[in-house]
């Protein structure tokens, strides 16, 4: 019998997550090993009216394209991929790999040329999710890989996983809907800042988000999720960061990354291990050293640090901010070929200050800010 | 260790069949298992200069899409559909599956809707394959559940299905040419025939292909290949025909098949196994009752039947043909969500005469 909690999965992200329905268009997505939850989405769709359209992906082939690859083939974008990315309703992307270190060995500059002739896909992707045309949502299957790096087992992985989705849950969707609103209510309070300052050991950042809109991040475009963010004013962060956790990003890892902002954009970087990388990553584009989005992470079933950024920057008591690409939706204008969150731990010393007042301590709000549970809500 | 046989594969479906050039768009699709292929495809396309268009395909999504779908879904054709029909410059169907029956709970009738609603795309395919816009070719990948048919452990099937592209060869692409050549007489000897006439145990058939072109599959649609091949006139098709090798289609088993045509169409069909499902398939559309295809086997290395059609319908000495859809390039007309080939022996005591002339005996060309 396949374990149940793959239809739980497919059941929300289909549900509650796209609300897929009647003639929706469908792209699932997602390495060909995540078959059984891939199997399950598609029921899930049809069941709901929808027509999925599924593009797996295989083993070894994105490496072997990037490894014979010249400029010409990296800076081609094809015409349909425009044309896909307007025909579709709604994209499940999934999560998983065989290997996380799969692409170690390609040069970082094919990357950075490759993710920039893409801009255009990006850009046409986040315009039509600001606009409500797309529905989207990126979720994950349990893999040796993943498990690996966060230095599990296979089913300790798995069970992290599920847990961290609430899937162990008899009714997933119906805690997630009542966690929604109580978000919602800890969106609008934070949307009355202008100002956060983050301030955590090696840590003083202020961070621009005057009139920017707060979304309550509640299952919809990430599952599992918990998180809310915004976009902040691109000319407005200054001071110093340093990321508590190792920054992840296409096979590599970049430890104890400062960086150092003025007028809002990345003056100095400096990284223990990997600090080539993070310079190339930040050279790619002109919005590549400015951030695209702010964040605090609320999901408080996610407690430790796995290295897949979908988990890692909803651990409750965590805040993140991605340099490049901002959400349209939240008044960012940011725009860039790069989208890199690093995430920051609160939870020892941490304080997050809104116009100059305390409203978070050691990884939680303060009641005196935000009263509501963030806790799993159980029927 | 790769297999070296999968290199030398990949080089020539790219550079031989395809001929794959710089700025080509290459779609690629097939089943995951075809894994190591699919990784040696896409770094020779991308060494010549092209970009492929990756495009897998799950068994068990598509066995739930047809178990599952309602109907308005079972018609339903996307857009991204027609993109992968309009897009590429060049197409690679890998063949193999995981399991041959994974459709064969599937109602024949959902699986007929569907392919009836998919017909437009493979005519527009067709029609830019006609035009030169677009070249395509399918090749078999050695899978566990093709050797489990065959009767063969996974290395014997290997073994027999790089055999039958000569891949062993030291220059496959040389002995393709040279295979080719002598097909290339054959078919211009057919060119010459205005009615064959097909004789064999329990077959009388007589099919006119004045007028049609006689194609040269020598390795650039299929591979492996080896065989000449014509769309007959539609509706003069006249007399009765048994397949003495098994024609399974899309999974389902289907054997002992005799067919009775009268001015070109189907008016009575059996079979030992499968027979309801015959009948279901050639009532999926109008064209299906009619042939789409005559052809004459012409790959020596394959000996004996697979039961996969693609190996089936090149074994040297037997003549097939394919109910459905035909070949436009070949001068064909008709149209049909079915293309289903079926293999008749002719090694021993088969004949095919030639506007009354016998050119064809046990198995060989006179």
């Amino acid at each position: 019998m396949s374990d149940p909690r793959i239809q739980r999965l497919a059941d929300v992200v289909v549900n509650y997550s796209t609300e897929l329905g009647e003639g929706d268009l469908v792209l699932i997505q997602g390495p060909e090993l995540a078959e059984p939850l891939i199997v399950e989405i598609a029921r899930a769709a049809l069941a709901a009216g929808a027509i999925p359209h599924v593009r797996a992906s295989i083993q070894g082939v994105d490496e072997a394209y990037l490894a014979a690859a010249g400029d010409a083939q990296l800076d081609h974008l094809p015409a349909y991929a425009l044309e896909e990315m307007d025909a579709i309703d709604a994209r499940i992307s999934i999560h998983a790999a065989w290997n996380t270190r799969e692409l170690s060995g390609i040069e970082p500059a094919k990357l950075a040329r490759r993710s920039r002739a893409a801009q255009p896909v990006m850009g046409r992707f986040m315009e039509r999710s600001a606009a409500g045309d797309l529905r989207w949502c990126v979720t994950a299957y349990p893999c040796d890989a993943f498990a690996q790096d966060a230095d599990m087992s296979l089913d300790a992985y798995t069970d992290f996983i599920y847990r961290a989705g609430w899937l162990h849950l008899d009714d997933p969707a119906a805690a997630w809907r009542t966690y929604a609103g109580r978000l919602r209510g800890l969106a609008d309070r934070i949307s009355e800042v202008r100002t956060l300052r983050v301030v955590a050991e090696d840590t003083d950042l202020s961070v621009a988000v005057a009139g920017r809109t707060w979304i309550a991040s509640r299952g919809e475009r990430n599952f599992p999720d918990g998180e809310i963010f915004t976009g902040p004013l691109e000319t407005g962060t200054s001071g110093d960061v340093r990321f508590s956790f190792p920054a992840v990003m296409g096979g590599r890892e970049v430890q104890d990354v400062r960086l150092r902002f003025q007028g809002g954009r990345v003056v100095k970087s400096e990284a223990a291990v990997g600090g080539a990388y993070l310079d190339q990553m930040l050279a790619m584009d002109p919005g590549a050293t400015v951030l695209g989005e702010f964040a605090i992470g609320t999901n408080y079933e996610v407690t430790q640090f796995t290295k897949q950024i979908l988990f890692d920057e909803k651990i409750g008591g965590t805040c993140h901010m991605a340099l490049g690409a901002g959400y349209p939706d939240t008044g960012s204008v940011n725009r860039s070929g790069l989208h890199w969150d690093m995430v920051c731990d609160l939870r020892s010393g941490g304080e997050i200050h809104a116009d100059g007042e305390v409203i978070y301590r050691d990884g939680a709000f303060l009641p005196s800010f935000f009263a509501d549970d963030l806790a799993v809500p159980v029927a | 260790m790769r297999d070296p046989r999968l290199t030398t594969l990949a080089d020539l479906l790219c550079r031989y069949s395809l001929e794959v050039g710089e700025g080509d768009t290459v779609l690629i699709d097939g089943p995951p298992l075809a894994q190591p292929l699919f990784v040696e495809l896409v770094r020779k396309v991308t060494e010549l200069g092209a970009h492929p268009m990756v495009r897998p395909r799950l068994e068990r999504v598509q066995a739930a899409f047809l178990a599952e779908a309602g109907h308005e879904q079972l018609r339903a054709v996307t857009r991204l559909d027609q993109i992968e029909v309009e897009a590429p410059t060049r197409a690679l169907s890998i063949w193999g599956q995981r399991n041959n029956r994974f459709a064969s709970g599937i109602d024949p009738n959902r699986q007929a809707i569907r392919s009836a609603a998919t017909r437009p795309l493979f005519e527009r395919f067709f029609e830019r394959e006609a035009q030169g816009d677009v070249r395509w070719c399918g090749t078999a990948f050695p899978c566990d559940a093709a050797a489990q048919d065959a009767g063969m452990s996974l290395t014997e099937w290997e073994d027999f299905v790089y055999s039958a592209g000569h891949l062993l060869d030291p220059n496959p692409i040389a002995f393709w040419e040279t295979q080719s050549a002598r097909q290339a007489e054959i078919a211009e000897r057919l060119q010459q025939v205005r009615e064959l006439r097909i004789l064999g145990e329990d077959t009388d058939l007589t099919i006119d292909v004045s007028g049609r072109l006689w194609m040269n599959a020598d390795g650039h649609q299929n591979f492996p290949d080896g065989e000449v091949f014509t769309s007959p006139v539609e509706v003069a098709t006249r007399g009765h025909i048994a397949f003495s090798l098994d024609a399974p289609y899309h999974g389902n088993d289907v054997t002992g098949v005799r067919l009775w045509f009268e001015d070109g169409k189907v008016v009575r069909e059996e079979a030992t196994k499968g027979e309801r499902y015959l009948s279901q398939m050639l009532d999926m559309d109008e064209g299906a009752r009619y042939l789409g295809e005559v052809a004459f086997g012409m790959n020596d290395e394959i000996q004996s039947g697979t039961r996969d059609t693609l190996f089936d319908e090149k074994i040297g000495g037997t003549c097939h043909v394919a109910l459905g859809m035909a070949f436009p390039e070949a001068g064909g007309r008709n149209l049909s969500g079915l293309h289903w080939d079926m293999v008749c022996d002719l090694r021993s005591g088969g004949e095919v005469y030639g506007d009354g002339a016998v050119i064809y005996r046990d198995g060989r060309f006179l």
